[in-house]
């Protein structure tokens, strides 16, 4: 399998009256083709920026890109997205890369009806007349399971619920085939039983169509389901970087071990105390000169607070950016 | 904990907001929130109550503290009918029923001082005087109770983190030493690493100070964890009201069966080899609720009767209640599993 997607060392920031936020501070990772990448972390720890940066959505001023590339191999050949004139960028967005964000009211239009919205994308990119374009739209509704598609195709976002509008963005986002979708806290806003609804049209939509998913979310049960690969990020930099099963069993960054201990388990039947992490998530405004974690850290060393904790490979696939080692409990020798 | 030792009673409650329409505004018709439910919750006990948005959760929470009027049904606090009292007496009583809410940046006013908001409950109700040692001892004494510096005291609301105001919110609450308190999707509104200090510190005041809690929360993971007993709510009903393992273990109602299926559990070999349920389509609206049982429509056991006639609310295992037409002695309400493959499937 090849990469379609290569990030290196992301570097955004947004200049503020207040200050300077350094909201990605060097985040790198690639995508396979047709993989389940899940980016976990919490609020203000940079995974939206990280996305909305590859895609050329961060408003600026006063957000500002620093540095780094992202190489997205579309139809045009291997390509970086952040070299790309806005026009072009415009091609690739809701083409070859479709996403699927949180709030799915305020992502579609409330003035048109939902299947002039799913046609507008198939004119734009794909040049369809507009009958086809209404054809494909309605058969677009079939796949991501909207009962009536051709009297819904008329309806507008209000005449529906939360769980079948998301199912709307959905159709919109796999209208034109793409090769990545990029979906940030896709099921945040709903109901328990709708996000199971969601999270299975997806796992059938990605065996269907070959397409890679990013899943951005802060919701470790939902990524257990979800990833093949997970990378947690805080304070702006990925942390770990790991296959699904071996991040759960084996984590070896002390965030991504809290950020498990403070999970209830449902299938557990006496409740253990949740392990807490102490403190709170780092001010983003302090420039970052050691590791952002180091503040919370119960393992913290002279080491973490003089630089900053490259990715470093601790097994298969498995990269986490601690100079700590938990499972042997000391300082790693690099 | 022994029956005599019930705290609050919560009888046939029912609270509807009217629909006005037309162009006189006359009543057309009613949002049925909270839909006649009954529960006990005892002393020092924490009662989770979970449903999905629109199911009547917080007007439930809202409406036994009676800070919405309901529209029949009683509520019995220390064997006192709430919905009979004056405002007056009610006003009395509420230091020992207090609130915490879902969102601590609304609830604590940005001109006051956390000192200040603290300890304004013990000013207004009389208790201590306005500027007294006696009180900013008692303010101290609260933020260390709920894991905070007293030095905190004189600074504001925005400048704390929303899990430092959530604590705040917490003293609060819990300046007039009550023994029960709402907790309306307490946690929801924070991050996860921050989720789990807030709770840890609400069941370590549980221990300290005997309070009973009403959780509501729509995270059942965590409602399964902090609570001792559980109310599973759909469409303003009760639907199952159990012990939390038995919730688990147990469930006879076809509802509680699709959220315990729904919850995804944080190990991914557990995800892999799960039998999932899922439920079709949505909640439909509570303003126009489904005849029979409120579930049918969505139910993938619907039979004749569950169409027509509505399932009482009865107790199949001692303390453990449900309403379902299908469920008996022996759980016969259970989703076979073909059902349940066949919904993968599809």
């Amino acid at each position: 399998m090849s990469n379609i997607l290569e990030v290196n060392n992301l570097v955004t920031k947004f200049y503020t009256l207040d200050g300077v936020v350094n909201a990605v501070n060097g985040v790198s990772f690639d995508l396979e083709e047709g993989e389940t990448l899940a980016i976990v972390g919490e609020s203000g720890s940079g995974k939206s920026v990280t996305m909305m940066s590859l895609l050329g959505l961060i408003p600026m001023p006063p957000g500002k890109i620093e540095a780094g590339a992202a190489f997205f191999s579309g139809d045009e050949g291997r390509r970086d997205l952040l070299q790309m004139s806005p026009d072009e960028l415009r091609d690739v967005r809701g083409g070859q890369i479709g996403f699927v964000f949180q709030d799915p009211i305020s992502t579609l239009n409330p003035i048109l009806t939902i299947g002039e919205q799913i046609s507008e994308i198939l004119t734009r990119h794909k040049g369809m007349s507009k009958d086809a374009a209404r054809r494909r739209a309605i058969e677009l509704l079939t796949q991501v399971g909207i009962p009536d598609p051709e009297l819904r195709y008329k309806a507008f976002p209000f005449q529906f619920s939360g769980g079948m509008r998301q199912r709307v963005v959905i159709a919109i986002a796999i209208a034109c085939t793409p090769k990545i979708i990029i979906a940030d806290e896709p099921t945040t806003a709903l109901d328990v039983t709708v996000q199971a609804q969601i999270v299975d049209l997806f796992k059938r939509l990605r065996e269907a169509l070959g397409v890679a998913v990013i899943w951005i979310t802060h919701d470790l049960g939902v990524v257990a389901g979800v990833a093949e690969r997970v990378l947690v990020m805080y304070g702006g930099r990925p942390v770990e970087i790991a296959l699904v099963n071996d991040l759960y069993e084996h984590p070896q960054h002390p965030y991504t071990l809290g950020l498990l201990g403070a999970l209830p388990r449902m299938d557990a039947r006496e409740s253990e105390r949740l392990v807490s992490i102490k403190g709170t998530p780092p001010d983003l405004l302090l420039p970052l000169r050691h590791c952002p974690f180091a503040w919370r850290c119960e393992h913290a060393f002279d080491r973490c607070w003089q630089e900053i904790p490259p990715l470093i490979t601790v097994g298969e696939q498995h990269q986490t950016s601690c100079f700590y080692d938990l499972e042997e409990g000391g300082p790693r020798d690099v | 904990m022994s029956e005599n030792n019930v705290l609050l009673r919560v009888q046939n409650l029912k609270k509807y907001f009217p629909i006005v329409g037309g162009l006189l505004g006359r009543q057309i018709g009613a949002v049925k929130a909270v839909d006649g439910i009954s529960f006990d919750i005892k002393r020092g006990e924490t009662l989770g109550m979970v449903g999905e948005s629109g199911c009547g959760k917080s007007t439930a929470g809202r409406a036994i503290l009676q800070l919405h009027q309901p529209t029949s049904g009683k509520v019995f606090f220390e064997d006192k009918d709430l919905t009979q009292m004056s405002g007056e007496d009610i006003r009395q009583l509420r230091p020992k029923m207090q609130m915490i809410f879902q969102d601590p940046y609304a609830t604590l006013n940005p001109r006051h001082s956390v000192g200040k908001i603290i300890g304004e409950p013990l000013v207004i109700h009389g208790i201590m005087k306005k500027g007294s040692s006696e009180l900013k001892d008692r303010v101290v004494e609260l933020l260390e109770l709920v894991g905070m510096d007293p030095v905190y005291m004189r600074r504001f609301p925005h400048e704390f983190s929303g899990g430092q105001r959530q604590r705040i919110g917490i003293a609060r609450s819990l300046s007039l030493d009550p023994s029960f308190i709402v907790c309306d999707e307490p946690i929801s509104a924070l991050d996860v690493s921050i989720q789990a200090q807030v709770v840890n510190l609400m069941q370590d005041l549980q221990e300290q100070l005997d309070v009973a809690y009403l959780f509501i929360a729509h995270d059942l993971s965590m409602v399964k964890h902090i609570s001792h007993r559980i109310v599973v709510m759909y469409l303003g009903k009760v639907m199952e009201l159990t012990e939390r393992n038995t919730l688990f273990e147990n469930p006879l109602h076809p509802y509680t069966q699709s959220l315990n299926s729904a919850v995804p559990i944080p190990d991914p070999k557990s995800e892999q080899k799960r039998r999932r349920f899922i439920l079709k389509g949505d909640p439909p609206s509570p303003a126009n609720p489904p005849s029979g049982c409120v579930f049918h429509t969505r139910c993938p056991l619907t039979e004749e009767k569950c169409i027509t006639v509505e399932p009482e609310f009865r107790e199949i295992h001692p303390g453990h209640f449900v309403a379902c037409h299908l469920a008996d002695e022996k759980g016969s309400s259970m989703i076979p599993e073909q059902t349940i493959l066949a919904s993968v499937m599809s």
